[in-house]
């Protein structure tokens, strides 16, 4: 008996409201625009959070809704099929019930069995693993996965932030709020795009995160802790090296050549670092695929992004590989796909 | 051949100070390289972009940090001696030690043994800074030189007798050395082998050769099999290997890294000129390696390739693998080279890849080199079976073989298989049928040569034990097995990991807490165990111990079986079951024997040897069984019957303790037949014993008086008239059982003094029993024999205090009084302190008795944090000839100068030590003398230290010793050191010796031979 390859039937998006630019960013938060551009390299980001009022507009439940309500509404794809879900995310919008939960209640799916993953950059691809593990097993058929954050709840707009510091101010500039969702199958349907390899590996062991979210509960709620904290010269220094071997890893996995691999999905931290980060993987034959700079940085929700613009270019035959790096506690991920 | 197991590593590397960070260098596919530090040379003045001739067309280069620390005091090597070392031979030395640590092995265990030491070494600059100039060719410049020294100076200060040599074939000078020891290991020529490797660049001299040469790259940095690959880069590195034939590293439970397989080493021969690689060569060396492996090709999953990323060399090693891997099946054979991390590390390259290979083996996880991402085309890998290591490799499970290759420029090939440790190795389970052990507490131990090192290495200790969660057991006693040897002893007891790191932290800050808590024994500990008598005993006594120590529960419950036959019922029970009936002497007697025997038996087990046994009344056949004068059942059957017959008499009897002497209270009771004097514990410490209205009445006489009293919890009056009618029922029983002359001395409380070739046999019980029991005289016999601990062996402590009232026998601090048991509630851990108090105190235990079977396993610890407070360099950076004229005319002796990292100006004034009192001119010409010698400063040298052992002082500076005092001082003839010799315990002892002679200093105005002095200390200032 030969295990079922996991087939992506179709793909959903969905990013809040209208698109922020660095303009606007900057004199809301009293900071340089040119700055912004220069040392960050993003664009345009999304808020759930109306940046004038502070007013949650969507919760995370919400976005992954809309963007699996758009998955499951493409061609060669029933929702009554769907036999399991899957969500990625570091920020969910409670720790109870799990976000994954209310998207299933949004949907109006019951009786399937649903998981949630705490996780970074990495999620939506660890949500991939465990889709393509339960098709694999022959017990399910046909699931949603979903991939989601909502980093504007850190985005303090109260706080005067004109004396800050740069690697400070890098929280509030690199984030932006969406999620993704794609329906998996046991078999060619829809988009027709196989997934050939998972690559998630915690390789961490000793080392110091790069990226922390705090969450607070009654006892610690006034603790004077930062919310979110990131160690960038760790980052700039250890993620290049990172998507490298993951690339050469996924490559060497399934006997690839690097010449006759058609797209690239970089890792997406901010407009400036993908750049450079694309040039290490120096596989100039691939055309890259990427959204950061007009998406923000908005967690979980950018695999699902590249895969929607891959797909608008994705021809028959085309081979596409993903490369995402998780810093909080150095996780390697990537995938790969390819259409049939 | 036979297998060889890899079992200790330790290394430093550009980047990576010690083993752990060199893995995470490499699984993080980091840059060791940078530029060229300003304490070697000046790497502008030597550049060129493009490599004029004299220039190197790089300022880059892989760099270990702090080369130049050095902890001479650990070795006790001189300040003047480790400045004149070469420090190629200081970074071997102390990464000697490390690696023996990290193999599970106490370093000085391996003394006197015919252990190995194969160097591989290919740098020589020091030599070449220091031995050209012949003016200040001191003798320690000679000995601080030449390849040889680096393995013998092991040899020397770790005592090994085996082979010892250091190997140069160029950059495969380690694995050849390797090699060599593996052969040394099959021919059974020794048992352990140490295999070191190291570079050092103190010159541009090597930059230069490869830019002129055409194989220097730009940026300093190897590219192994990359399309950018441009030439060699410079490295340096220490790394030492400690190597076992498997089977013994085995049968000792070591942990094992990975096994050598086969090794191989060739030669070009009269090749396409003397430096060009040779691809035939390679081809056959490897071939050799594999057949001697027994491996296919095919078996071998990955290889650490020479790579030195030169085209030519890249292109034979290519040709050479392809050879043997062109036709294999499946996947390609993954190939990598460190030096994309490190640049070529030379005469440590070969140790640098062996280290890979087996902490790859041993992580089942091979990293990924450096700039393979652009591998290079041209190279057709795929063609030859090879694939570059693009991302890191998990190797799968079950046996997995690796290659690794080193290349001499002369043409010296030497190539390596290994193999990943057997499970059983990796990972040592613990022996099915091991004795029994464990105390219900663990004991770490860490010993070091002096305090501040004990902070260091504690400190150490914690933050590695509070990293990653490790079993405690198997951590402390890693800690007593390895760490073991120096003068200063830690101990602390802990329930749990996290407890003993807070108590490491705690230590390390608080002077006050390290004091208590650490020992520096001066000669060998002398202990006594004194055993309590009844009164000691309670319900539940040693219950909660009996349950947390499976040792000490081995004994009880041995003691138990040996009564039970006379019992009839089992005293363990009783006891456990908190029955009162243990307060009725029938139970008392065996119920204290059944404690006593098992908390003696228990320390002994723990490797805790009494010299002298002391009981008091029935606690001496319990000391008896100990001293080897009654067999266990024996005793038992004696003490029940001696319990059960007393019970018999009638009831009405009791015992009365008073505060005063026994000449005091004779008068009182003269006049009662009834009361006897039971008990002498001390002085003005006496206990009455007889019929109970005959002691009220002397006891309401006694209050009277304003003495106290007071009457003991005892159910008859024991060594009393009452007694008498038992004894003829108990001569019976006792002459069956019989009894001999103790083994160990028995200070007997009978006789009031130490057993003389008398037997504890039947005529000594039955006097036992109505003999005052004269502990007070035994117990200032004992003393008087200078025990260093008394031990007291019972359920709760009573013979301490009274020991403690005797007064002190004798001048000094007086024994250590030791309780394993401090009450009802104790436990394991007031074991486990006292166990710690002895080892403090300077016994040496044995440790694996206070551990149970599952938890002796071998555990790694960090090795030993040398101190980098001493430093020792060149004065000046190199320079190029004629740049700086004023630096090429400083005499090098000059540039031999050892400084400290805080280096302050020398105190102008010499410091005098306390105890001499100020101004002694001779003291402080000696002292002074003696730091000369040594090369020390003021503060470095008291009188109290001792030239050989805390100085370092040998031979050599013993006859520059002797000269410069004849210089110092007059009044002292010509010294020979046949005389001086005797005299050279400690610098003290030396001054004492002249003083005796009639030494004084030279006064100005009398000439003669001062003149003499004078240019010799003239001559001193400037040397």
């Amino acid at each position: 008996m030969t295990t079922a390859t996991t087939h992506l039937a179709s793909i959903g998006t969905a990013l809040p409201g209208d698109p922020v630019d660095n303009a606007t960013l900057a004199k809301v938060l009293g900071i340089n625009e040119d700055w912004i551009e220069v040392f960050i390299g993003t664009r345009t980001r999304y808020f759930a959070r109306d940046l004038g009022t502070g007013v949650v507009r969507w919760s995370l439940a919400d976005l992954c809704a809309q963007a699996a309500e758009k998955a499951l509404a493409a061609p060669g794809v029933d929702p009554s099929e769907i036999e399991f879900i899957v969500l990625g995310t570091a920020t969910p919008d409670t720790l109870m019930p799990a976000t994954v939960n209310h998207v299933a209640d949004q949907l109006g799916l019951d009786q399937v069995p649903t998981f949630q993953l705490q996780s970074g950059c990495a999620g939506a691809v660890q949500a991939l693993g465990v889709a393509q593990s339960m098709i694999a097993s022959g017990q399910y058929r046909t699931g949603l996965v979903l991939g989601g954050d909502v980093c504007s709840k850190h985005l303090d707009l109260q706080r005067d932030v004109s004396g800050a510091a740069s690697s400070d101010l890098v929280n509030y500039v690199l984030f932006g709020d969406g999620a993704g969702a794609a329906v998996l199958t046991d078999e060619p349907r829809g988009q027709r795009v196989a997934l050939r390899h998972v690559l998630n590996r915690f390789t961490g062991l000793g080392r110091k995160p790069g990226q922390v979210i705090e969450w607070f509960g009654l006892a610690d709620r006034y603790d004077d802790r930062q919310a979110v904290t990131e160690d960038y010269k760790a980052i700039e220094e250890s993620v290049p090296v990172m998507a490298v071997e993951i690339l050469w890893e996924i490559l060497g996995e399934l006997d690839w050549e690097a010449d006759r691999l058609d797209y690239l999905l970089p890792p997406q931290l901010s407009g400036r670092m993908t750049r450079r980060i694309t040039e290490e993987l120096d596989v100039p034959a691939a055309a890259e695929v990427s959204c950061v700079a007009d998406t923000g940085n908005n967690g979980n929700a950018l695999p699902f992004l590249q895969i929607e613009k891959l797909l608008e270019r994705m021809s028959d035959g085309e081979r596409a590989l993903a490369v995402a790096v998780e810093s909080s506690k150095w996780i390697k991920a990537g995938f790969a796909l390819e259409k049939v | 051949m036979e297998p060889i197991a890899i079992v200790g590593i330790d290394c430093r590397f550009p980047g990576a100070p010690d083993t752990g960070a060199y893995w995470d260098l490499m699984m993080r596919g980091a840059d060791g390289v940078g530029e060229v530090p300003g304490q070697r040379w000046d790497a502008k003045e030597f550049y060129s972009q493009a490599g004029e001739e004299g220039h190197t067309n790089t300022t880059e280069g892989g760099f270990i940090a702090d080369p130049d620390a050095f902890d001479n005091e650990f070795f006790t090597i001189s300040p003047r001696e480790a400045a004149a070392m070469d420090p190629q031979q200081r970074l071997l030395l102390q990464s000697a030690w490390r690696a023996v640590e990290d193999a599970g092995i106490p370093p000085r265990s391996l003394a006197g043994t015919p252990t190995g030491v194969f160097v591989g070494i290919m740098g020589n600059e020091w030599a070449q800074l220091h031995l050209t100039d012949y003016a200040n060719v001191t003798a320690q410049v000679g000995s601080g030189n030449g390849y040889c020294m680096t393995a013998n100076r092991i040899s020397y200060h770790l005592d090994l007798k085996g082979p010892s040599l250091a190997v140069d074939t160029a950059c495969s000078s380690s694995l050849v050395a390797a090699h060599l020891a593996v052969n040394a290991l099959l021919s059974e020529e020794c048992d352990h082998a140490l295999v070191g490797g190291v570079n050092v660049a103190l010159t541009p001299a090597l930059s230069i050769f490869y830019t002129q040469a055409g194989l220097s790259a730009p940026d300093g940095r190897c590219k192994p099999f990359s399309a950018e690959a441009d030439g060699i880069g410079r490295g340096e590195g220490v790394g030492v290997i400690v190597l076992r034939r498997l089977r013994d590293a085995i049968a000792d439970g070591q942990r094992v890294y990975a096994v050598i397989r086969g090794i191989a080493v060739n030669q070009d021969g009269r090749s396409n000129g003397l430096t060009a690689p040779n691809r035939w060569a390679q081809q056959d060396v490897l071939a050799a390696a594999y057949r001697r492996a027994g491996v296919e090709p095919a078996d071998v999953a990955f290889t650490e390739a020479h790579g030195t990323g030169t085209g030519l060399g890249d292109m034979m090693e290519i040709k050479a693998l392809g050879h043997h891997h062109a036709g294999r099946a499946g996947t390609p054979m993954a190939l990598g080279s460190v030096k994309g991390n490190l640049g070529h590390t030379e005469g440590a390259a070969g140790i640098a890849g062996l280290i890979k290979v087996a902490l790859s083996l041993h992580h089942r996880m091979v990293p990924a080199s450096r700039f393979a991402a652009k591998e290079n085309k041209r190279l057709k890998l795929r063609d030859h079976g090879l694939r570059l290591l693009k991302a890191p490799l998990r190797l799968p499970a079950g046996p997995a073989v690796a290659g690794l290759s080193s290349f001499g420029m002369g043409g010296t090939n030497a190539h390596a298989v290994l193999e990943s440790a057997p499970p059983e190795a990796a990972r040592p389970r613990p022996e099915d049928d091991a004795p029994v052990g464990g105390i219900g507490a663990a004991v770490f131990t860490l010993t070091a040569p002096n305090t501040d090192a004990l902070r260091r290495n504690l400190l150490a200790q914690a933050d590695a034990a509070a990293a990653r969660r490790v079993p405690l057991g198997p951590l402390a006693r890693a800690g007593n097995r390895v760490k073991a040897g120096h003068r200063h002893r830690f101990a602390a007891v802990a329930g749990d990991t996290g407890e003993l790191v807070a108590r490491l932290r705690e230590a390390a800050t608080d002077p006050g807490l390290l004091a208590r808590l650490s020992g520096s024994p001066d000669g060998r500990p002398r202990v006594a165990f004194l055993f309590t008598g009844q009164g000691s005993q309670h319900p539940r006594m040693t219950a909660a111990l009996y349950e947390q120590s499976p040792l000490y529960r081995h004994f009880l419950d041995e003691a138990d079986a040996a009564l039970l036959p006379h019992t009839g019922r089992s005293v363990r029970d009783l006891v456990l079951a908190g029955d009162e009936a243990v307060h009725s002497t029938r139970w008392t007697q065996p119920a204290l024997f059944a404690v006593g025997y098992a908390l003696g038996r228990t320390l002994e087990e723990l490797g805790v040897r009494p010299g002298m046994l002391l009981g008091h009344s029935v606690g001496e056949f319990a000391a008896a069984v100990l001293a080897g004068a009654l067999p266990l059942d024996g005793a038992a059957r004696l003490v029940t019957a001696r319990g059960a017959l007393m019970q018999e008499l009638p009831a009405g009897g009791g015992m009365l303790a008073v505060k005063a002497a026994r000449e005091d209270l004779e008068e009182r009771i003269a006049p009662e037949p009834l009361v006897g004097v039971a008990a002498i514990n001390g002085p003005t410490s006496t206990v009455l014993s007889g019929d109970l209205e005959a002691l009220e009445r002397i006891g309401a006489e006694i209050q009277a008086q304003g003495l106290s009293t007071r009457r003991l919890q005892v159910s008859h009056a024991f060594h009393s008239p009452l007694m008498r009618p038992v004894l003829a029922r108990f001569e019976a029983i006792a002459t069956e059982v019989g009894g001999g002359v103790p083994e160990i001395p028995v200070y007997s409380t009978v006789r009031g003094r130490v057993l003389d070739g008398e037997a504890m046999d039947a005529p000594y019980w039955v006097e036992h029993i109505g003999a005052t029991v004269l502990f007070g005289d035994a117990a200032a016999a004992l003393l008087t024999e200078g025990p260093t601990h008394l031990v007291e062996i019972g359920p709760q402590p009573v013979l301490s205090g009274m020991v403690r009232r005797l007064g002190r026998p004798t001048s000094g601090t007086g024994p250590a009084h030791v309780l394993p048991v401090r009450g009802p509630e104790s436990a394991g851990r007031d074991l486990a302190e006292a166990l710690a108090e002895l080892y403090r105190g300077g016994v040496e235990p044995d440790w694996d008795a206070a551990y149970t079977p599952g938890e002796r396993v071998a555990q790694p610890l960090p090795p030993y944090a040398f101190s980098t407070e001493h430093r020792y360099w060149a004065r000046n950076p190199v320079r190029a000839p004629g740049t700086v004229a004023a630096a090429a005319a400083e005499p090098a002796s000059a540039a031999l100068a050892p400084h400290r990292e805080t280096e302050t100006a020398t105190a102008s004034v010499l410091t005098l030590d306390p105890p001499t009192g100020p101004a002694d001119p001779v003291a402080e010409a000696v002292l002074g003398a003696v730091r000369l010698v040594g090369g020390y400063t003021d503060a470095d040298v008291v009188l109290h230290d001792r030239l050989y052992e805390d100085l370092g002082f040998d031979s050599v500076m013993v006859m520059e010793l002797k000269n410069r005092l004849e210089a110092r001082l007059v009044g002292i003839g010509t010294l020979t050191v046949q005389d001086l010799l005797p005299r050279l315990s400690s610098v003290g002892d030396l001054v004492t010796f002249l003083r005796e002679l009639g030494a004084a200093l030279p006064v100005p105005a009398s000439l003669g031979d001062a003149g003499e002095n004078r240019t010799l200390m003239e001559e001193e200032r400037t040397a």
